[in-house]
């Protein structure tokens, strides 16, 4: 069933004379790992920015699960779709690191053990346990890029949509990433990928989609990756 | 029309002088009018302004309602037996509050229609230190930044599925509270990280600066200038004596 759904969407930044994105129709299933890549300014925040309703298109309608993006509050589609920043910075606002891990959870009312539970879970996985109380913006790059990625998979979203989630990762960190985000598509959840690291890319996506100058150049379509075969 | 950036300067501080010093809504209405005529004449779009506006109406409304409760006098306009809630002299206040906000962001509006290195030079060129004029365009540069950060702070805490117009009064100020403070210090943060770059490319590594180009005032500069000057100055003099 098709969960996210772009439809003839034009969409131009204002005071821009060359729209971003123009004439794009993409379909997105709720499972299944896509891959948008494309040369810097082709357009890929910008869409992926258009599917959480964080930008709203200028011509052509996104659609969540048949309805209007505009009809569902930032809130309401972020508790279904994890969306990681490009730039960690724009997304850490807490105090300490694991306040920000459990922000989402806290807030949603879950209990403060099963909280507890979950933000000591994710600071392991993602290497922050030392961390804990330090001022998020006192990490360094790849540190925080983890601790994005944690804050978000911590809400445990349906659907996840991560920009250039491998900036700033070692290889070890990116491979402990790499199988994490295996684990959750096999589960199930789909995710949006998008990068400019070729290998990584190769090794998630079922299907990849290039843009360039703001169009669909090509969709490979969803093919079976091996990684996610049983 | 070309003017200097300091005759700009001149013209934002007469004005921003006046609307403190106004008290009542007709004559800072007036005051608002000829602000928005003198930032026509410099071909600036007025809607610009209603979008810095925006952010602040809510808070011009809470101040709005505050100041018409709580500063009495003239004619009850609505009372809750023999306790006055609304009058005449409180809508007065209210109304002079916001219109005197909205005269102060319109004339700041006219820094923008100068660059910050010709803002720098115009200080400098009036014996102004170089450092003060450098950081109070630092300062001036960062406020879209503060306003951008803060916009994604917001939006990132909606994403995280927090419905922030659903959360009671009580709890909202504390979540604000909240958001404010990484805002505060990551302003601190970058504050930091702008000095060291600086000293990396050699700030302050000569006693003295030269400068490529030099601003100069025209006949119209010293015009404008004097006609602002001698007008805010014979205005404010008719507001004391009237008082």
């Amino acid at each position: 069933m098709t969960f996210l759904e772009l439809s003839r969407v034009v969409f131009s930044y204002p005071r821009k004379m060359k729209p971003a994105l123009t004439g794009i129709d993409l379909s997105l299933d709720k499972d299944g790992v896509t891959a948008i890549v494309g040369p810097n300014g082709s357009g890929k925040t910008t869409l992926t920015k258009l599917l959480i309703g964080v930008l709203r298109p200028t011509e052509g309608e996104v659609r969540l699960e048949g309805r209007p993006v505009e009809e569902y509050s930032l809130a309401e589609i972020g508790r279904r779709i994890g969306y990681v920043f490009q730039n960690p910075d724009l997304q850490l606002f807490c105090s300490t690191v694991a306040e920000e891990v459990g922000f989402g959870l806290a807030n949603r009312g879950c209990e403060p053990a099963y909280v507890q539970e979950k933000v000591a879970f994710y600071l392991d996985y993602f290497e922050l346990t030392a961390y804990r109380d330090v001022f998020p913006l006192y990490l360094s790059q790849g540190e925080k890029q983890r601790l994005a990625i944690a804050a978000v998979l911590a809400n445990e979203p349906e659907f996840l949509i991560l920009d250039e989630p491998t900036i700033g990762l070692d290889a070890c960190r990116k491979k402990n990433l790499e199988d994490y985000l295996k684990k959750v598509a096999r589960l199930g959840s789909g995710m949006i990928l998008v990068s400019h690291d070729e290998p990584f890319v190769d090794k998630m996506a079922e299907r990849v989609v290039t843009l360039a100058n703001g169009r669909i150049q090509s969709d490979s379509g969803r093919k079976v990756n091996a990684a996610y075969e049983a | 029309m070309k003017l200097d950036p300091r005759t700009k300067m001149v013209m934002a501080i007469c004005l921003s002088s006046l609307a403190l010093l106004y008290d009542t809504p007709d004559r800072l209405l007036l005051l608002l009018a000829a602000t928005v005529a003198l930032l026509l004449l410099f071909r600036f779009n007025p809607g610009a302004v209603w979008g810095y506006l925006k952010p602040f109406l809510s808070l011009m409304l809470f101040l709005f309602v505050i100041q018409s409760i709580f500063s009495p006098g003239g004619a009850v306009l609505l009372a809750a037996g023999p306790v006055p809630l609304v009058t005449s002299q409180g809508l007065s206040t209210g109304a002079s509050v916001v219109l005197r906000i909205m005269v102060v962001t319109a004339s700041a509006m006219l820094f923008t229609t100068f660059s910050s290195r010709d803002f720098i030079l115009g200080l400098v060129q009036w014996k102004v230190p170089y450092e003060l004029a450098f950081m109070v365009a630092i300062a001036i540069r960062f406020l879209p930044v503060f306003r951008d950060e803060m916009i994604n702070v917001v939006t990132a805490v909606q994403l995280r599925g927090v419905e922030l117009k659903k959360v009671p009064w009580g709890k909202k100020t504390a979540m604000y509270r909240r958001l404010f403070f990484p805002i505060v210090f990551g302003a601190m943060l970058k504050a930091q990280q702008l000095a060291v770059a600086m000293e990396a490319r050699g700030f302050r590594a000569y006693p003295r600066r030269t400068y490529l180009r030099r601003l100069d005032l025209r006949r119209a500069d010293y015009m404008s200038m004097l006609l602002f000057l001698s007008a805010t100055l014979t205005l404010m003099g008719a507001d004391v004596m009237v008082k």
